[in-house]
């Protein structure tokens, strides 16, 4: 809170937070930058390293992430339609809301063509696979577009690519907080036919999970999480794939009921100091959020990986 | 049967997957506490068939009952608590305790959150206790043995505390101990718990002795159901497997495996069972085998005509008649050399002592185990006269002279 491109002491902050207004300019930077973009950070950390969690139990697959299913193409599809193209023409300035819109658009269509898929396919490696089709598709177009628009647009694009948690507002926040919350209390109601999922579909079946319902639910769980984040953050890079490892091996346990909270207190934890790095090392200038999350992710995952490995 | 109902019947059913039947208008009923096992060769439908029963595949055609009501009309939790499933899918290791594993079978039962309750922590450790794995209750799934892992599997389903189990090939890769291990546990859960369990096996062997029905799957058909006292008679293991060198002995409970015959011919003077290791030994070997005289009543004759020998025989108590004693001397004439297994004699059959006797004087090379034979085969050198004291060194022996 006190660290970045303009270096706010301990004191001042305390005063800020606790005292009446004074109307100073760090007073601005704190409420109205640090602790929204604090917030978000944790939120969307928290939100993307749950539905990561509920995706790789769901396929049974380690390596999946909330974006494997074509939810970031989705979004960076109709985020570049709107910085690309004459769809944002009219403005001579992009205007930020815009291009949450589209994001959220575009999320929220990838998601609509999942489930639909999902309600007509019944193995779960088919629904995997028809995901990273609709991603490649998405990313296609994206390609094409790219392609076709100015090169100072595409900087701009690239960034948003990136995904940055700057920039927060209070209605945006709301946003996160009730939608994210309904979420997140949702995947936690699920946690019971989680572990009985981890020992696969079949037998989750044959001991009662409404198998259709619970992969509708777990579907729009996780592609509303990380749909959401993306809205507003961009696609934030490995930690749905990766704080959902770290969790389990944290924890030394499978089961959901306690993975999903701790997932959440990583998640936030991990991506707002990612976030807090980002800003801060080289200020004034910002490393886009998704390099620092994959930079301190990958390790540690690692590292986790072998020294389970070796103590078993 | 007492129970008007039985716990699961088929009526007609057609099982497969995508409406392409595998297994046609099937027609079976499986009643309380019995061990039902399904046989037949790999690809016949056994799974599919067992899947269906399960609810876990919807039937192309044709309806299953559960205790009397079709399995559509019931809720999954309800059926959960009815019947239990162990598949042949290798549960990926996770990080899970055996007994979190096993307590997973109880949840039909647990709250929203899934939360154990004593009952339920019970029923697990019970569950463990009756797959003789209380020990392994604190190990990590992934760091057990097949068996190991088989018995957790067992000891998930039956912490459902359904009425039927339906397992999928349990004993497949598994050694012998686990293999009777898990088996055994299945049966007492039968006897103890009035469990019925329907399992495919391939053991034949062990089927026939610990089921009390047995179904053939062949061909996309059910070729007969009934106690294996009855279905596994005569060549119909063979027929099932299209076996054409083995044959399922259903006295003897297992199934011998023929030679092909080609290493010459070899007449064995046998009787009351000391030939039935020797037989089994010179058919691995590829000896073409002729016997007797053989009473029919004699484990020998149960052996030696289960491995495709000729067999010269005789019926039960009466002595060797002078016609047999002749096909056998025929025999031993087109015979390369005589193994005489060293067998008791008595009055019944002295002849088989004179067949022997009779061998030498052909000047066929007799191996012997006989330790003494009262002066009657004194005579004869040790050139034609070969003593063994076992079946190990009589194969030395062959394996020198021919």
């Amino acid at each position: 809170m006190t660290s970045g491109s303009m270096n706010i002491s301990l004191s001042d902050f305390f005063n800020i937070i606790f005292k009446d207004s004074t109307g100073t300019i760090e007073e601005f930077i704190v409420w109205k930058i640090r602790i929204p973009r604090a917030l978000a950070s944790i939120l969307g950390g928290a939100y993307l390293a749950v539905a990561g969690l509920l995706l790789q139990v769901f396929f049974r697959n380690p390596i999946v992430g909330p974006f494997i299913l074509g939810i970031s193409s989705g979004a960076t599809l109709a985020v570049s339609l709107v910085m690309l193209t004459a769809l944002g023409l009219g403005m001579p300035r992009l205007n930020p809301f815009l291009v949450t819109l589209a994001a959220f658009i575009g999320a929220g269509g990838a998601m609509l063509i999942i489930v639909s898929i999902a309600s007509k396919v019944k193995s779960g490696v088919t629904l995997l696979i028809a995901g990273l089709m609709i991603g490649y598709l998405c990313h296609a177009v994206t390609s094409i577009i790219i392609a076709f628009a100015e090169a100072e647009k595409v900087k701009g694009f690239t960034l948003w690519q990136l995904g940055s948690f700057s920039g927060f507002k209070g209605t945006e926040l709301g946003i996160m907080i009730i939608a994210g919350g309904i979420l997140l209390v949702f995947a936690f109601g699920l946690s019971k036919p989680l572990n009985a999922f981890l020992l696969g579909e079949e037998y989750a079946f044959s001991m009662g999970v409404n198998i259709k319902l619970f992969r509708l639910l777990i579907l729009l769980c996780s592609c509303g999480l990380a749909g959401l984040v993306t809205s507003f953050a961009g696609p934030v890079a490995f930690i749905g794939l990766a704080v959902p490892h770290m969790t389990r091996l944290i924890f030394a346990t499978s089961d959901n009921r306690i993975l999903i909270p701790g997932a959440v207190l990583l998640g936030g934890a991990i991506t707002c100091f990612c976030d807090l790095i980002a800003r801060s090392l080289f200020a004034p200038v910002e490393l886009p959020i998704s390099a620092l999350t994959s930079f301190f992710g990958a390790p540690i995952v690692i590292s986790l990986l072998l020294k389970r490995n070796s103590s078993i | 049967m007492k129970n008007a109902h039985p716990v699961l019947e088929i009526q007609n059913l057609s099982v497969g997957y995508k409406n392409i039947p595998v297994l046609n208008s099937v027609n079976l009923s499986f009643q309380k506490g019995l061990f039902v096992s399904i046989l037949g060769p790999n690809g016949a439908g056994k799974t599919t068939l067992l899947k269906t029963l399960a609810g876990l595949l919807v039937p192309v055609s044709g309806v299953v009952l559960v205790n009397g009501k079709y399995i559509t009309d019931y809720k999954r939790s309800e059926l959960a608590g009815i019947i239990a499933v162990v598949l042949t899918e290798k549960v990926s290791p996770e990080i899970f305790s055996v007994f979190e594993f096993v307590a997973q079978g109880r949840y039909p039962y647990t709250d929203f959150f899934g939360r154990l309750q004593t009952k339920d922590l019970n029923v697990v450790s019970s569950a463990l206790d009756m797959v003789n794995a209380t020990a392994l209750a604190n190990r990590q799934l992934g760091g057990l043995s097949d068996g190991e892992r088989q018995k957790v599997y067992i000891a998930r389903a039956l912490a459902q505390e359904p009425e039927v189990i339906i397992l999928d090939e349990p004993t497949m890769h598994l050694d012998l101990k686990h293999r009777m291990d898990v088996m055994n546990i299945l049966r007492r859960m039968c006897q103890e718990k009035e469990i019925t369990i329907i399992a495919s096996l391939h053991d034949v062997d062990i089927a026939s002795k610990i089921s009390d029905c047995v179904i053939l799957v062949k061909n996309k058909n059910i070729t007969g159901w009934g106690p294996p006292e009855k279905m596994l008679i005569g060549n119909a293991v063979a027929n099932l497997y299209d076996f054409d060198d083995a044959y399922f002995n259903p006295a003897l409970g297992s199934i011998e495996i023929r030679g092909n015959g080609q290493r010459g011919k070899v007449f064995v003077a046998a009787g009351m069972g000391t030939g039935a290791v020797l037989y089994r030994l010179l058919a691995k070997k590829g000896f073409q085998i002729s016997t007797g005289v053989l009473h029919t009543n004699d484990l020998d004759y149960y052996v030696a005509g289960s491995l495709g020998a000729e067999c010269v025989a005789q019926s039960p108590m009466e002595p060797v008649s002078g016609d047999l004693f002749n096909i056998a001397a025929a025999l031993i004439r087109q015979s390369n050399f005589i193994i005489d297994t060293g067998f008791i004699t008595g009055g019944l059959n002295q002849r088989n002592m004179e067949l022997v006797k009779y061998a030498l004087e052909q000047n066929k090379k007799v191996i012997t185990m006989r330790r003494q034979s009262n002066g009657l085969l004194d005579a004869f050198t040790s050139e034609c006269l070969i003593k063994c004291s076992d079946e190990t060194e009589i194969l030395e022996k062959i394996e020198l002279l021919f």
